[in-house]
């Protein structure tokens, strides 16, 4: 990959900031998707911006996540595609979930180009809530030092921090101080350089070598992460305790921007059943626990989405019980992905796993036969 | 294990070649154990994964699904999707640590009586030393 360099004099925000307003201007891109502070001054809210003088209101990096970028995208795209450009500034985990929103034709990504960045992670979204200015400052500061304790958990062991999989790349390892790279991924992203007049051909092997040996130690951390919840988690007791306090509300169903279906089936009236039903099996379990199929809602939600679960993270800062669901998807979504050899948001034309198949695949499902078992012919086996 | 603990147990059928099967079996005159509760569905492909899922949450100990053998679907494709589908409630049931073998899936042709019967038999064993589906008795699923 080839790119050029930014310079960072005030901050980071700055910087993509005058960038986004140069390519604005010169017309790079017609108008400009990205996350904003509210008035309020405590949350962010994606703008579509077209007058460039309102940028300098932007917040090209949030230090939260409070609405998932894909599902931005998802609302603008839903009756076709644009017939100008838009270049939505998000983090790398957002885009994913925009390819696979693609993917699942929920989005259209022609003429929406991508700037992502090297995501330093998002603080949780409650912590932040409850003090924003303070918090502001801690994000600036991990920004600063490139350190993630202050992060959600599932940043902290995120492996895709530096993905790029949209036209245009901020990269911040490896780069000198007091600059960015700003690296070009795509054809399309290539020709926005060059329309802004930047130099987009110098090397960029210092971030190349530098995510590459970040990876490597956080695939390390992410690999100890999920044994350790494997422990805390996993079995039927154990499970069933994680989310004892579930109150069935199924906000993490409407913010994860991957959970697909136009009508959830846990809505859906095959939930609506008569009280003798619920006193059948009250009857048969000793009692029933209400609302009822809050670890059937959470595993049906994930035997939905699993392929495509980005680790976002929006789930778990959507629960208003605070229990932690994207720690667990993210340790099932590994497995299973791994599995099929998926990986999502990886290629716009990837295929999701549940719709393609090969005659020859997964034979170990298959339970072999043992012939000899049965006692034979009209006697009771 | 205790001799009177008879699990449940749901065998999900395809109406090609797994009712067939059985279909077979009883013109044979061959038995399988009567805790194990035929759920026929039009073509294994059919089967949502929620569908295993409800059934594993709500009070089967076991699950067996039998399709045709490959190649033989009558949807032409349904019984490869099924097993997509089947890997992946596996590999969710096993990174939870909720009993992935409690899960069957095996090919079951028209002709082949005995190897329905086997099967069913078979895997009533088989979760007869698993024991019960810990998550049936259970208030709180």
């Amino acid at each position: 990959m080839k790119g050029t360099t930014l310079p960072v004099e005030k901050d980071l925000n700055q910087t993509l900031i005058d960038f986004l307003k140069k390519g604005l201007e010169s017309g790079g891109f017609d108008a400009v998707l990205l996350p904003s502070r509210v008035p309020s001054g405590d949350s962010f809210a994606y703008l579509l911006i077209k007058n460039p003088s309102l940028l300098e209101e932007a917040t090209p990096l949030p230090p939260v996540m409070p609405v998932q970028g894909a599902k931005a995208v998802s609302s603008l795209t839903q009756y076709g595609k644009t017939n100008q450009k838009i270049l939505a500034a998000m983090r790398p985990c957002e885009i994913r979930a925009a390819t696979e929103l693609s993917k699942l034709k929920q989005a259209e990504l022609e003429n929406i180009l991508f700037l992502s960045l090297d995501c330093p992670g998002a603080l949780p979204l409650s912590d932040y809530l409850e003090n924003p200015r303070e918090k502001d400052k801690v994000f600036q500061e991990a920004l600063e030092n490139r350190k993630t304790e202050s992060m959600r958990p599932v940043c902290q062991v995120c492996r895709e921090f530096s993905t790029t999989t949209g036209d245009l790349h901020v990269g911040r390892w490896g780069a000198e101080k007091g600059r960015v790279f700003l690296i070009s991924s795509s054809e399309q992203g290539k020709k926005i350089q060059e329309t802004m007049g930047n130099q987009g051909d110098q090397s960029v092997d210092s971030w190349e070598s530098k995510v590459k040996e970040l990876k490597e130690q956080r695939l390390q951390e992410r690999a100890q992460f999920h044994e350790d919840l494997k422990t805390k988690a996993g079995g039927p007791d154990k499970l069933l305790e994680f989310f004892n306090q579930c109150i069935n509300c199924h906000n993490c169903m409407r913010a994860c921007p991957v959970c697909y279906c136009r009508q959830c089936y846990f809505d859906s009236e095959a939930f609506d059943l008569p009280v003798d039903d619920f006193l059948k099996r009250a009857k048969k379990k000793g009692s029933l626990r209400l609302p009822t199929d809050t670890l059937l809602f959470q595993l049906g939600r994930m035997s939905h989405m699993v392929h495509s679960c980005v680790s976002c993270g929006t789930c778990e800062d959507a629960c208003p019980m605070d229990i932690p669901v994207a720690q667990l998807f993210s340790l099932v979504a590994d497995q299973t992905q791994k599995l099929f050899q998926y990986s999502p948001g990886r290629n716009r034309e990837e295929p999701l796993p549940f719709s393609v198949y090969k005659e020859e695949e997964f034979h170990e499902v298959e339970t072999p036969y043992r012939k000899t078992y049965s006692k034979g012919e009209g006697k009771n086996a | 294990m205790s001799e009177d603990f008879k699990p449940k147990i749901i065998y999900f059928m395809c109406s090609w070649c797994g009712t067939g099967g059985s279909e077979t079996a009883s013109a044979h005159h061959l038995y399988y154990p009567e805790n194990v509760i035929p759920f026929r569905v039009n073509c294994t492909g059919a089967i949502s994964p929620l569908h295993l899922l409800r059934a594993f949450v709500e009070g089967a100990d076991g699950i067996v699904i039998s399709g045709c053998h490959p190649g033989d679907c009558h949807y032409n494709d349904g019984n490869f999707r099924a097993r997509r589908r089947v890997a992946s409630i596996k590999s969710i049931l096993d990174s939870l640590g909720l009993g992935a073998d409690r899960v069957w899936f095996r090919y079951v042709a028209h002709g082949e009586g005995k190897r329905f019967a086997d099967t069913a038999a078979e895997f009533n064993e088989h979760i007869k030393n698993l024991g019960p589906n810990p998550l049936k008795e259970r208030k709180e699923t």
